[in-house]
Parts: structure tokens; C-alpha cells; sequence
């Protein structure tokens, strides 16, 4: 059968402030569960900082917690001057989930079609059964593993190019 | 849902040199094809509340009328069975009838509109359709080449029913003369997937003397829809 699908066309560098009214929804979060932060920037395939993209992200698992949000378990987030962006993400009770803690989105002027991405903590015992980075080839699993900073937030980097090319998902 | 794997050519290139900041920054490997139940069985719940009075009537969000050619833009978004996806958030944002975007980053000679930002927002109803008052657009030269114009074009953000149904995109218009010319229209390489981002004009949705209408349906991917997803 011929997919008829409606395909996709960059966002461009002017979104901003036609996207601002969810990032400032989605800025902070009210919910009584502990809260952790994956933070990192995002680069292009010279390793130069990409300042107009687009982090969306989507967490199940936490919108339960947040039933005092707008849009409880979403973030928006645009990226900064230096190519950053924080996510703060309510963290369910279950320890050893092997599940990634949010399912990210990315958008940026001169990416064609939005990729899909996902993030995990490195100290998620689950990781080694995790139905996900089970499909992903080992050696590139490390590019969807937040690193524990001295801080306590969780270090992630994305990079469209290169040998740390961040593993993007068609989902089935 | 069940995502079916895209058809080649579908969507754009990711890295299409002639469209220059691809190059760096389009994913050189192919996207590794998972299964994550959560993925195309969730999604963000998009409150009716998140939608303001004027959000989807772009004509009516300042003191006064913006210049420009006044339009409706209506259609459906369905799913790849045929099945609407209803009560789904869906953004807009464009530059207004003179080519000019409400962005401090827009550095483009021509003048803003102080009765016109250029964006909304909606739900799509329980049978998909979608509904909004705007200004035709004009097109705007970005600088990746000389001579680049864009064509006119409305952006689209859209949610779907579960999250891997996300997708942005751009609405042009009929018999545009700069399709030709324009490396992002042209960067996908199915023709079929190109005609289907342009609208077509609908005297039937026109109102009266006030605008003209134009009809632009959405198929967003996935099939077999739970009525939990629905």
C-alpha cells in the first residue's frame, strides 16, 4: 500500500516566538516527586555549537507526577548561545528501569526532518536489560547515556555528525 | 500504532548540499528503526485550556487589522488508515503579507506589522479538521544562495494522537513560481511528497467577501490506532 504520508520540512531559525508560550508553560516543574536534571548541549558535525535548536521532550513516566503542570511530563526547551539546554524531569519511584527517562524530540534550522532521540541515567541499574539499548548496537549506546556530574545533574550531549553521532530512532 | 517504515524519497534529504546548514548538521547514519511500545502508544494530553481566544484567528490578535490579504486555512489530519486524529494539538507561525517574521533574529528590509505576530494554535475537532483566519504570507529572502527566496509558506508543528506521530512542516500555497528555486521544497525527493505540502484553493471554504480558503489535509504515519489512542 502507497503511503500517502505528509512529509516534513525544516522548522527554520524563527519558531521562537511562536514556540515560546510552551517553553515558558514547561520552564519550571511543580510536582512533589525528586526531581533530577539532564543538561548538555547540542553540536553540529564541526563540534560547533547549534544555537537555534529545539529540544522537546516527552516522559510518561513522569506525567503521572505532574498533574499540576500545563502539560504534565513535556518540555520544551530551546537551545542557548552556547548550544545548551537542561531538562528537569520528575523521577518515579522504580529504581532499575532500563527505561530512558524522557524521550527526546530535536529540531534546528538545517535539519530536514525532526529527530527522535531518547536519554538515559548512567546509574540505572536496568541499563543492561533495557528492551531499547538492547536494539541499539553496542557501541553506540553511550551516545543515549546521561553521565552523573559532580553536581548531581546528568551530563548528555547531542551531535548530529560524527564518531559520537548520537543514535536517532525510526520508531515501528 | 504500527509506523510503517517510510518509502524512499518520502522524506527530505537529511544533508541536500544545496540547502547548505544541512550539511553539518543532517545525521550522517540512517535512523536505527526500534520498537518502544511507549513511543507510538503515548502521548502529552493537549488541554483545551492551552488554547487562547485570538489563537486561531491570527487576524484578530492586535489593536487593529493587518495589512495583507486575509485567508482561511482549513483541513483534516488523519492517520495513515484514514481514521482523524482529533483533539490534537497543532501550532502555526509565519511571516507576515510583507515577508517578515516577529523575530528579533529576522534582519530582512521590510516593515513588521504591529497588528500581526504570525502565530497560533489549536485542537483539531473529533472529526481532525482544523481551522484558521490568518495573512497570506509573502515570500522572503534567506540568504543561503543568491537570489534565495523562500516561497510563501505557513509552518505547521503537529502532535498526533501518540508521540511518534510528531511532525513539523510547511504549507505552501498553489502555482508558486519559486518551488522551482527553493532547496528546502526541492530537498525532497519524491514529486508526489512535494505536491502533497502544497494547499489547494477552495471557493468552498471561501467567506463571502471577507477571504479566500484553502484546504491543506494532513496524513500523518501510523496505522491501527487503539481507541485508547484515539
Amino acid at each position: 500500500m502507497t503511503s500517502k504520508i505528509t512529509t516534513s520540512q525544516t522548522i527554520g531559525p524563527f519558531p521562537h516566538e511562536a514556540w515560546r508560550w510552551a517553553v515558558d508553560m514547561t520552564a519550571t516543574v511543580d510536582s512533589n516527586a525528586p526531581k533530577i536534571v539532564v543538561k548538555g548541549a547540542i553540536f553540529d558535525g564541526d563540534g560547533v555549537a547549534i544555537n537555534d535548536a529545539w529540544v522537546e521532550s516527552w516522559m510518561p513516566d513522569s506525567a503521572p507526577l505532574e498533574s499540576a503542570q500545563a502539560i504534565p511530563g513535556y518540555r520544551r526547551v530551546p537551545s542557548q548561545d552556547d548550544g545548551g539546554f537542561a531538562l528537569q524531569i520528575s523521577m518515579p519511584q522504580a529504581a532499575a528501569t532500563g527505561k530512558p527517562v524522557a524521550y527526546v524530540t530535536v529540531f534546528a534550522r538545517g535539519l530536514t526532518k525532526h529527530q527522535f532521540t531518547a536519554v538515559f541515567l548512567e546509574d540505572d541499574a536496568g541499563l543492561a536489560q533495557s528492551e531499547i539499548l538492547g536494539q541499539v548496537p553496542q557501541q553506540r549506546r553511550d551516545t543515549l547515556i546521561a553521565k552523573k556530574q559532580a553536581d548531581g545533574a546528568y551530563l548528555w550531549n547531542i551531535n548530529m555528525q560524527g564518531v559520537q553521532e548520537t543514535v536517532f530512532f525510526d520508531y515501528a | 500504532m504500527n509506523f510503517d517504515a517510510v518509502e524512499s524519497g518520502v522524506y527530505p534529504e537529511l544533508i541536500y548540499p544545496p540547502y547548505k546548514s544541512t550539511v553539518k548538521r543532517g545525521p550522517t547514519q540512517a535512523p536505527l528503526r526500534i520498537n518502544a511500545a511507549a513511543a507510538t502508544t503515548t502521548n502529552l494530553f493537549a488541554s483545551p485550556k492551552l488554547i487562547l481566544p485570538h489563537d486561531m484567528d491570527m487576524t484578530a490578535q492586535g489593536q487593529g487589522e493587518p495589512l495583507g490579504e486575509k485567508i482561511v486555512v482549513t483541513g483534516r489530519v488523519l492517520d495513515e488508515d484514514g481514521k482523524p486524529v482529533h483533539n490534537s494539538l497543532l501550532e502555526v507561525w509565519q511571516c507576515n503579507s510583507a515577508g517578515r517574521y516577529w523575530h528579533k533574529r529576522d534582519q530582512h528590509d521590510a516593515p513588521l506589522d504591529p497588528n500581526f505576530t504570525g502565530f497560533g494554535k489549536m485542537l483539531t475537532d473529533d472529526d481532525g479538521r482544523y481551522r484558521f483566519v490568518t495573512i497570506k504570507p509573502g515570500p522572503y529572502p534567506w540568504g543561503n544562495h543568491h537570489k534565495a527566496w523562500r516561497p510563501a509558506h505557513i509552518h505547521f508543528s503537529m502532535f498526533g494522537n501518540v508521540y511518534a506521530q510528531r511532525l513539523v512542516t510547511q504549507m505552501y500555497f498553489p502555482s508558486d513560481p519559486l518551488f522551482e528555486y527553493d532547496p528546502i521544497f526541492q530537498s525532497i525527493p519524491d514529486a508526489a511528497a512535494r505536491q502533497r505540502l502544497i494547499s489547494r484553493f477552495s471557493l468552498e471554504q471561501t467567506v463571502d467577501d471577507k477571504m479566500l480558503g484553502y484546504e491543506f489535509d494532513i496524513v500523518l504515519r501510523g496505522r491501527n490506532a487503539t481507541p485508547m489512542s484515539l
